[in-house]
């Protein structure tokens, strides 16, 4: 097939599609108002449960605060609030950045810097919560320890229970981050190519 | 909803061009389906921001591409299928079955070319001018010309194979 023969196909495959207009005012508008409820409804679930768990978690531990009682112990749990309060909200922050791309107003060209920019700035932080999360891990704690056992972790006998829970739980952690990772990058790189292909 | 009939004339007018656009950008019916709501939805979404200034074609073609890029990279679409459910044109007439499968022919090469190119060249098979294209796509007018020749040439190297 030459190119000029897909131009006239393409021509007279337009011509066929104009004369089966199936679209009904009803049709239009329900489908546009499903599709404005239903993005509703979805962001409405993503943005909440995430953030709620990590805000729920993080106020858990400042009504705790009079329980960590050491200098060691108020540094750690504060680590874990702000970790807890400016991750999700960082995630956050950076959805909204791809969902306020203005595609009514915004070139074709435009429209693929922003959203690839968008992209890439998603995925750095979602990259960087997890290398955190093996450190807010260790930070974490002798945190809980204290609030929900009154012991102080640096002090206390562990026993066998800590030398097997802790490498499970950093072995769960490497394989989650590695395949993280993985996806991650895949998608960093096609990101990377279309904006070096918008450079030539 | 605002200029609810304004609107409602526009999609009819230009359903074709969603359809297409669809066509292009999505790989099965489903995507495609959910696709066309899509753009149908970031159409009524932008409605009042249409000034006139633009022809409207072009204004449906910039957000039509547009939505497809956005979102056929975030989407897992399995997820987030909505009730509305209509029938997409099958294509041309189903008794045609040469030209059908000449049309199917002329999708698959357009889909093997990547998330620019396939924008480049529907906007060229829709005989569009080179300024038509560099206002729809932002890109400049010696810049399209340069893509459209290196889309071509790519594309007579993938119907040769």
């Amino acid at each position: 097939m030459e190119l000029e023969e897909m131009k006239t196909l393409w021509s007279e495959m337009s011509q066929e599609i104009e004369k089966q207009q199936r679209l009904t005012d009803k049709l239009i508008i329900d489908m546009t108002q499903e599709r404005y409820t239903s993005k509703f409804s979805k962001i409405q679930m993503y943005e909440s449960i995430g953030a709620l768990v990590c805000f729920s978690i993080a106020f858990f531990i400042i009504a705790n605060l009079g329980k960590l009682d050491t200098w060691y112990l108020m540094t750690f749990g504060g680590i874990a609030v702000a970790f807890l309060i400016l991750m999700p909200i960082l995630v956050l922050r950076s959805i909204n950045r791809i969902k306020r791309l203005n595609i009514a107003t915004n070139s074709y060209k435009e429209t693929i810097i922003g959203f690839t920019r968008a992209k890439k700035e998603l995925l750095s932080t979602q990259r960087f919560g997890i290398y955190l999360s093996f450190v807010i891990v260790l930070v974490i704690m002798p945190v809980t320890s204290k609030i929900l056992n009154n012991k102080d972790f640096f002090i206390m006998d562990h026993g066998v229970r800590l030398w097997i829970l802790v490498p499970i739980l950093f072995l769960f952690l490497f394989f989650f981050s590695r395949w993280g990772y993985g996806c991650y990058k895949s998608i960093t790189n096609s990101a990377e190519n279309i904006l070096n292909e918008l450079e030539d | 909803m605002h200029r609810k009939k304004e609107f409602i004339d526009i999609i009819k007018q230009h359903e074709g061009i969603i359809y297409k656009v669809s066509k292009v950008y999505a790989n099965d019916k489903e995507d495609q389906k959910d696709l066309y709501q899509e753009i149908v939805y970031q159409l009524w979404k932008s409605v009042d921001s249409f000034k006139g200034k633009a022809k409207i074609s072009t204004w449906i073609y910039r957000i039509a591409l547009n939505t497809s890029i956005t979102f056929l990279n975030q989407q897992k679409r399995k997820s987030r299928q909505v009730a509305v459910d209509f029938e997409l044109l099958d294509g041309i007439d189903d008794q045609d079955s040469i030209m059908e499968e000449r049309i199917q022919t002329l999708y698959t090469h357009i889909k093997g070319l990547n998330i620019i190119e396939k924008g480049l060249i529907l906007l060229f098979l829709e005989g569009k001018s080179y300024d038509e294209i560099a206002l729809v796509t932002g890109f400049t007018n010696t810049n399209v010309g340069t893509r459209l020749g290196r889309i071509k040439q790519k594309l007579k190297d993938q119907i040769k194979k």
